[in-house]
């Protein structure tokens, strides 16, 4: 018998207790991992992002504001400025489906893989729907997914524009991670609008533009919002890896609250967690004052405690993160605009913080019953029986 | 200074003018007064005396488990005053077996296991470990019981595998509190035979705490203790 052995043997002495604790640290693993999750998700799409030397433009007032499309020639005119399209988020409802069931854009058909380089599609599937203005384009995964083949009709009924697009598959472009996304013609959906008069025609929503070189950027950035700063629609443009972290940002201090309460939730878990552990040492006071009796010194003691408190957090810790990672990538299978990449792709350094974490709590549960326990008096143990 | 045995050389354990209190609160209460004892090896000491004469704290302070107040208990060649805790942990893990009332096994360890607990703060190998374990369950005819856990086990079976506990890493002197108090009179008789056994084939020095005076006579000698004071028996011991 070793003291791995017997370590485990005092974990499963009485099981409920020790199930319930291993649960109760598990789940509240599972949310950190979760959150974090999320977290590591967001700089991984920041990252991404950095890589293409893209910029976006859209109003000082945010997605509430108007980019002319006037803007977009202008831009691609500008030095430095390699291509330009419209970006313009649809967010329309497809058949019967959710809302939002994946991310559509109006965007430049003539342009758009010129912005976005590092993504392929088939050349006559390109002349295809730059012939076609219902034409639309959609990653390969998400037309799998939908089972859609070339020549597919799509409908989506507008929910922010009041107008129903009638589309059909053309073509379907390879990314290096999945988008999720349908891209349409701007032209077209301009074209309803104007037909339907509707305020929001003309309005690109934003413009993408692919910059030359990286050192390039603020510059470009600085120049296009000097240029339009004193017409009626002012620009703000930035990076797309500082657009991104826009998205992250619109959590801000919600994303500390959260982090914040996840820890107090730890904190408290460890008080739990040590109080059980207490009553298990309690429990076990003349078994202690026997070990030390026969022999076994202080440092051991306190190791079969430690032991014992770390082995039930970690436990709880890796059910927790396996359970949490689970959840990331059921919500990345249900929702990949807002989890756009899957967990595999995350794993990295975090998990190890987590698990760290669990850790933590073992040794924070059980530091107070294991010093208890090796400070017990074996005579004062003993009594207790004897 | 009751020599119990009036052996020659040197006594195995050596308690000089030994004195305890405990404290509660503020107030100071002695429960030894001026102990002097010697034991030799192969003695088998019974310590009797009304509840709170001492006799549980003088055998806490002969197998190394408390300090005295005053005085000077040499043990095995051992100055246990003098010793830290750690000293005393590894001294006692080599020099003494301990045997309880309650029997004090781990209910989480098969009767092998509990057994082979010591023998894990010594350097010996699973197989030397095994050697071991098994003689000592032999020595106390459980062999076929060493996979069951204590529940398994009836109160008399329990104490000889604590018996089998204390004698397992060898050593010289073997402590027992009440061995027989919570058995009924059978498997008392049978424990009291087994120390006996290890007195006298195994040479163990025993010191046994006891109310009972049908386990008393099974000793060599018999030690009273009354108000914190050795009053020896003369007549008895032999």
């Amino acid at each position: 018998m070793d003291t791995l052995k017997y370590i485990l043997r005092n974990v499963s002495r009485n099981k409920l207790r020790s199930v319930l604790t291993i649960l109760s640290i598990g789940f509240s693993l599972a949310l950190m991992t979760v959150l974090i999750g999320y977290t590591a998700m967001q700089s991984v799409w920041k990252e991404e992002a950095s890589q293409h030397h893209r910029i976006v433009v859209m109003n000082t007032q945010g997605f509430s504001g108007e980019v002319p499309i006037s803007y977009v020639d202008r831009i691609r005119g500008m030095g430095g400025v390699n291509s330009a399209v419209p970006y313009s988020w649809f967010g329309g409802t497809y058949k019967d489906e959710e809302q939002m069931p994946f991310a559509q854009f109006g965007t430049d058909p003539q342009h758009v893989f010129e912005v976005w380089s590092e993504f392929r599609i088939a050349p006559a599937e390109l002349d295809a729907w730059q012939d076609n203005r219902r034409g639309c384009v959609a990653d390969r995964r998400l037309a799998n997914r939908k089972g859609w083949k070339l020549g597919e009709q799509i409908p989506l009924k507008g929910t922010f524009f009041p107008v129903t697009l009638d589309l059909e598959l053309v073509g379907v472009f390879d990314s290096p991670k999945d988008t999720d996304s349908l891209w349409f013609d701007w032209q077209y959906l301009d074209e309803i609008l104007r037909a339907s008069s509707a305020p929001t025609a003309g309005n690109a929503g934003t413009i993408f533009a692919k910059v030359a070189a990286p050192a390039l950027m603020p510059k470009i950035c600085q120049e296009i919002d000097d240029r339009f700063g004193s017409s009626d629609n002012p620009t703000r443009t930035q990076t797309e890896a500082a657009f991104a972290q826009m998205f992250t940002d619109m959590l801000g201090n919600i994303q500390d609250y959260i982090r914040n309460i996840g820890m107090a939730v730890v904190f408290s878990l460890s008080l739990v967690a040590g109080n059980t552990m207490a009553m298990s040492v309690r429990e076990r006071t003349t078994e202690i004052a026997v070990l030390k009796a026969i022999g076994f010194p202080r440092t051991r003691v306190v190791g079969l405690i430690l032991g014992e408190s770390c082995g039930i957090a970690l436990v709880g810790g890796c059910l927790g993160v396996v359970a949490g990672c689970a959840s990331l990538e059921l919500l990345h299978q249900l929702s990949r605009q807002f989890f756009p990449i899957s967990v595999l792709e995350l794993a990295g350094p975090w998990l190890l913080l987590l698990l760290a974490i669990s850790a933590g709590i073992g040794v924070l549960s059980g530091m107070v019953p294991a010093f208890r326990a090796g400070q017990l008096s074996i005579v004062d143990g003993l009594r207790r029986v004897i | 200074m009751p020599d119990v045995t009036r052996a020659e050389g040197d006594p195995i354990i050596s308690v000089r003018n030994v004195f305890k209190e405990f404290r509660r609160e503020q107030m100071a209460i002695p429960v030894l007064n001026g102990i002097n004892l010697s034991l030799f090896t192969g003695d088998y000491l019974a310590l009797m005396g009304p509840s709170g004469s001492g006799k549980s704290t003088l055998l806490n302070l002969i197998a190394g488990l408390d300090r005295p107040t005053t005085g000077e208990i040499v043990v095995c060649g051992t100055n246990l005053g003098r010793s830290s805790e750690g000293e005393l942990a590894r001294w006692r893990s080599r020099n003494v077996g301990f045997i309880f009332q309650l029997y004090n096994l781990m209910p989480v360890l098969t009767a092998y296991e509990n057994v082979e607990l010591p023998l894990t703060l010594t350097h010996l190998k699973r197989k030397e470990r095994d050697e071991h374990v098994r003689a000592a369950l032999e020595v106390v005819g459980l062999t076929d019981r060493m996979n069951h856990y204590p529940r398994q086990l009836s109160g008399g079976q329990e104490q000889r595998v604590s018996i089998a506990r204390a004698i397992v890493s060898d050593p010289r002197i073997i402590v027992a509190d009440e061995p027989t108090g919570d058995l009924d009179a059978q498997s008392g008789t049978e424990i009291l035979e087994l120390m006996k056994r290890l007195n006298a084939e195994f040479d163990k020095t025993i010191i046994m705490v006891t109310h009972d005076p049908r386990a008393a006579d099974e000793a060599k000698s018999i030690l009273h203790l009354e108000k914190g004071q050795l009053v020896e028996n003369p007549a008895r011991n032999r």
